[in-house]
């Protein structure tokens, strides 16, 4: 495996006419075979990074490397080497699934003969055998995407660039797309670049994460690099009277700071981690106070994010959106 | 994979997702089929007397003379079509696809322009059966022939890629005025329905300035059989060609810059 870096970008760049700079001074390396993450909240420049690192769109300005060749030099020879899924599959309603890998395959020249075996390759690890010859008007949003990442793949990437994969997407399909990106890495030593708005996403899937928001990268390292930086984790207490919230209050300050909680629960920073979680409850007891619910929250993303931008990351345990998405009929 | 080899794959990729989409759907296909059509039967019946005009002087029947129009006319909307399809393509985001897996970004306008051939002969055949059906008296011989289709090859390009450069600088299907205006301008500013010599005011200093008027006499020519400045209409094709593709050439370094 190459030392160099599979992605590296210098003081990267871009300003659009008549708007702020989308993406503005961002430096990163990611190592080959590694998951890198981009976390952050709609508009904040991620899909203007992939589509510079992608050679879609110039850099204004800085420097970005994508398999060792240069974005803006080199475009045929980087684009020979990645993969993209990106934001909206970009599929025509018109073509079935097999005329789709059909239509890639030719377009990345692979020889005749190995196109239509390719293909089927793809479409069967993906989960979409069965559908192949339905035209991608009538697919499901999952399925979409899962068509978009075998197209994606059809070449035999080293690097995968996936633009907020699993956005609109139940869960059952968004598991099964996690498995497949994980796959890819593990076994296939894929170099993986997901941009992301989901923070779970983000934590399982990569080895490393930088946080971007309004064009400049906040936080970088690996998640629990990331949460380790903001350190302690809190404890939230509702109690079962709520005329004991201020009593309560006042017991959890000797453990901590207090952090946001809902308004009829005390929260509080430990500031001797969670070893002090027992101590917590001795002491509700020894004052007398039931408790209706306690829990102990790890460090989040989430609480990097607040920790860099003084805001919670838009989207942050946002289910609605999972749930409400289509259902996919054939998930694998 | 050599570089030739690749653009020939990526055209011969795009061009083959054009004739299936266009065959494989009406809606794409039949207005470019019927525009023709229409201006072909109501014309060449309804002004069939036309030919007995004085000064009305051509080789062959009123038939054949609007033969020449409405070749003329398929060729260049075949092209313009297929620029709403590009147009079509980037407003989806499906061109970034396409730009993404192409190796030789000028293999996907090489495609389009195939794409814009394809729909051109596929309406240029159905319109030639009508027009032999409907007695088209045709005189030319087999190298006229060669010259006449020739000729509308070269307005189907030089149509196909000025929509190119128009929708790839535009990428919207808000463009389609701006390819459809043009076209149908040079088209009836040229001496449609009566030779150039009786045609009378601004519409006559019009057709002497245009372009379309030297293509059509030349075509009208191959089908009498008697063609007429054939080498400078072959240049001024050519000519038209080429700034086609400089503007095509623009447009797709447009989309690269923006996609």
């Amino acid at each position: 495996m190459s030392s160099s870096p599979a992605i590296e970008t210098a003081d990267l760049v871009r300003e659009f006419k008549k708007g702020p700079r989308a993406v503005d001074g961002v430096d990163i390396q990611v190592a080959p075979g590694e998951v890198f993450g981009f976390l952050g909240p709609n508009g904040a420049g991620k899909s203007t990074t992939v589509h510079m690192l992608t050679t879609l769109l110039p850099p204004t300005s800085g420097s970005a490397r994508v398999a060792g060749h240069d974005v803006v030099e080199e475009g045929t020879r980087v684009r020979a080497a990645i993969g993209a899924a990106l934001q909206e599959a970009a599929l025509d309603p018109f073509l079935t699934g097999r005329e789709h890998m059909k239509l890639q395959t030719a377009l990345h020249g692979l020889p005749r003969e190995q196109r239509a075996r390719r293909g089927d390759e793809l479409l069967g690890r993906v989960g979409l055998t069965d559908a192949a010859d339905r035209k991608v008007g009538g697919y499901s949003g999952g399925m979409k995407r899962r068509l978009d990442l075998a197209l994606a793949l059809v070449h035999g990437p080293r690097i995968l660039f996936l633009d907020e994969p699993t956005t609109g997407l139940d869960v059952q399909s968004r598991s099964a797309l996690w498995a497949e990106v994980q796959r890819l890495a593990s076994d296939d030593g894929v170099t993986v670049f997901l941009t992301t708005q989901y923070l779970e996403e983000a934590d399982q899937l990569a080895d490393r994460i930088a946080i971007i928001d309004r064009g400049k990268i906040v936080a970088q390292g690996t998640p629990d690099d990331l949460k380790d930086e903001i350190g302690r984790p809190s404890v939230e207490v509702i109690p079962a009277e709520p005329a004991d919230l201020a009593r309560m209050k006042s017991v959890l300050a000797r453990f901590g700071e207090s952090v946001a909680s809902p308004p009829k629960a005390a929260a509080v920073r430990l500031s001797g981690g969670d070893a002090q979680l027992a101590d917590v409850v001795r002491a509700l007891d020894a004052e007398g106070i039931r408790v209706q619910h306690l829990q102990l929250h790890a460090p989040t993303l989430d609480d990097v994010f607040l920790a860099k931008t003084g805001r919670h990351l838009e989207g942050a345990g946002d289910g609605a959106a999972v749930e409400d998405a289509e259902p996919d009929p054939v998930a694998a | 994979m050599s570089r030739a080899g690749g653009t020939r794959d990526v055209a011969l990729a795009v061009a083959w997702r054009g004739a299936h989409n266009y065959f494989t759907n009406p809606a794409i296909f039949i207005p470019g089929l019927l525009f023709p059509l229409f201006f072909f039967t109501a014309f060449a019946g309804g002004l069939s007397r036309v030919d007995s005009v004085p000064g009305f002087e051509f080789g062959s029947n009123y038939t054949a003379f609007v033969y020449g129009f409405v070749l003329m006319q398929a060729s260049a909307f075949g092209g313009v079509f297929t620029g709403f399809s590009i147009a079509r393509d980037f407003e989806s985001g499906f061109s970034r696809r396409l730009l993404l897996a192409a190796p030789s970004h000028g293999g996907i306008v090489a495609g389009y322009w195939l794409t814009g051939v394809m729909r051109a002969v596929f309406t240029i055949c159905i319109i030639t059966v009508v027009a032999l059906a409907a007695g088209m008296d045709v005189q030319g011989g087999g190298i006229d022939l060669l010259g006449l289709y020739t000729l509308a090859l070269l307005v189907n390009a030089a149509a196909t890629l000025f929509g190119c450069g128009v929708a790839m600088r535009l990428r919207t299907m808000q463009a389609g005025p701006l390819m459809q205006i043009p076209v149908f301008l040079l088209l009836f500013l040229a001496p449609v329905w009566l030779p150039y010599d009786l045609i009378t005011g601004w519409v006559h200093a019009a057709a002497t300035v245009n372009p379309m008027t030297l293509i059509l006499t030349t075509e009208r020519g191959f089908v009498a059989g008697d063609p007429v400045h054939v080498v400078i209409t072959f240049a001024v094709g050519a000519a038209l060609v080429g700034a086609a593709l400089l503007w095509a050439r623009g447009g797709l370094h447009s989309a690269e810059q923006a996609a």
